[in-house]
């Protein structure tokens, strides 16, 4: 049985998709993740139009954590 | 989850009735509140809200606040709870606490040390991602304290108070952004869980008060989206006074409302044409219609008189809160 991942609220990510995009995702498919590696292991930034599917897919990675910016 | 003294109760019967939000929780001793953050403990109520998930330092453009001190920081707090139960809150895990299996995540706050830590950097202290409303407490600490640095309090709130909590609340308050999310009862209390003849009260007592007051609409399908629910949104704004900014949110499926499209940059646009069209002098798109849905536009002119990036303040034009071109006078709190 896999980890449960916890979500902590932090200020700023990086945007991987601009708003010239929206109007060709009119389903609002698009994904787009960076993965780079560093000091502390992988990080994969994700970015999504439909923030459940970004979730449901870092989820499936098993992170501890996963950051996420909130509305408002 | 520290319990602390709450305001906003008054005797009924042998229950005692909260007066914060119109629901008027009736409460046996141990009784929790339809909110779940406010409870019943012998004679007294008790709020869990005298605290914070978060210490953010955001822009004010991001609350969204566009004509409220430009170009400032905010330090945004928010304790978990909503009066509210929207099934698209792409902030459900602290908004839905008491639902949802949402665990308590908070810790508490020391008013003295936020009102000295948001003086610092110039900053006002906001509530929100959660309801904000259920803070009162909280609200009313930080701007007593902060009346004394200088510092403002503002809210990012869903509007659902009582008049009570509004007289006690708008006085507190130096600005606020009010979501509107539906045009009719019907499907406001389907969305949310709750009335919107409270929101609209408190869109037109907040600003009656002197509160600075902006609105926000998502353009959720079904709901808010259509031009004819988007017009009468627009003419309520304008009802209260044209010059009230009116921020259209585009809309991404979330939560329980998956099965949705987001909305596009043409429904913005064309929600932006009504929003003028019912006389609204201000009315923003933030990201999908670039520069120009985010710039303020002298009502007088029509020159270009702020000009903002993405949760930011790029130019601000205006001299003592009017047109450099024209002298019309932007409404607005624009000193910093």
């Amino acid at each position: 049985m896999g980890q449960v991942t916890s979500y902590r609220f932090v200020e700023h990510l990086p945007d991987l998709i601009g708003p010239e995009e929206y109007a060709e995702q009119p389903s609002g498919g698009l994904v787009r993740f960076s993965i780079s590696v560093g000091e502390n292991g992988v990080e994969v930034l994700g970015d999504a139009i439909r923030p459940e599917v970004l979730e449901r897919i870092l989820e499936a990675l098993g992170p501890e954590e996963i950051e996420q910016m909130l509305c408002g | 989850m520290e319990w602390t003294a709450a305001t906003l109760y008054q005797t009924a019967g042998d229950r005692l009735a909260c007066t914060l939000c119109p629901v008027r929780c009736k409460l046996a001793d141990g009784q929790v509140g339809a909110c779940r953050v406010r409870r019943r403990t012998g004679e007294r109520l008790e709020t869990g809200t005298f605290a914070t998930t978060v210490r953010h330092y955001d822009a004010i453009e991001r609350k969204p606040l566009y004509h409220f001190r430009p170009g400032s920081s905010v330090l945004t707090l928010a304790a978990p709870g909503c009066t509210f139960r929207c099934d698209y809150c792409i902030n459900h895990r602290i908004s839905q606490y008491g639902r949802d299996d949402v665990p308590w995540r908070a810790d508490a706050v020391d008013p003295a040390e936020v009102i000295e830590l948001a003086a610092s950097r110039g900053a006002s202290v906001g509530l929100s991602y959660s309801e904000p409303s259920l803070a009162i407490e909280l609200t009313l600490a930080l701007a007593a304290l902060g009346a004394h640095r200088g510092v403002g309090v503002v809210w990012k709130t869903n509007g659902f108070l009582t008049e009570e909590a509004l007289a006690l609340a708008g006085p507190a308050l130096a600005a606020v952004n009010i979501d509107i999310k539906a045009a009719d009862e019907k499907r406001h209390h389907e969305l949310t869980g709750a009335p919107l003849a409270p929101v609209l009260a408190s869109l037109r007592a907040l600003h009656a008060r002197g509160v600075w007051v902006e609105a926000s609409t998502p353009l959720i399908p079904g709901v808010s989206a259509s031009p004819s629910d988007l017009a009468r949104i627009a003419a309520v704004i304008a009802s209260v006074d044209p010059g009230i900014p009116w921020h259209l949110l585009r809309y991404t499926p979330a939560y329980r409302r998956s099965a949705d499209l987001p909305t596009l940059p043409d429904a913005l646009a064309a929600a932006a044409r009504i929003g003028h069209e019912a006389g609204l002098r201000y009315v923003y798109v933030e990201r999908a219609l670039g520069p120009s849905g985010r710039a303020t536009r002298c009502p007088g002119c029509g020159d270009t008189v702020v000009t903002r990036d993405v949760w930011a303040l790029r130019e601000l034009r205006l001299r003592d809160g009017t047109c450099p071109e024209c002298g019309t006078v932007v409404e607005g709190r624009w000193d910093k």
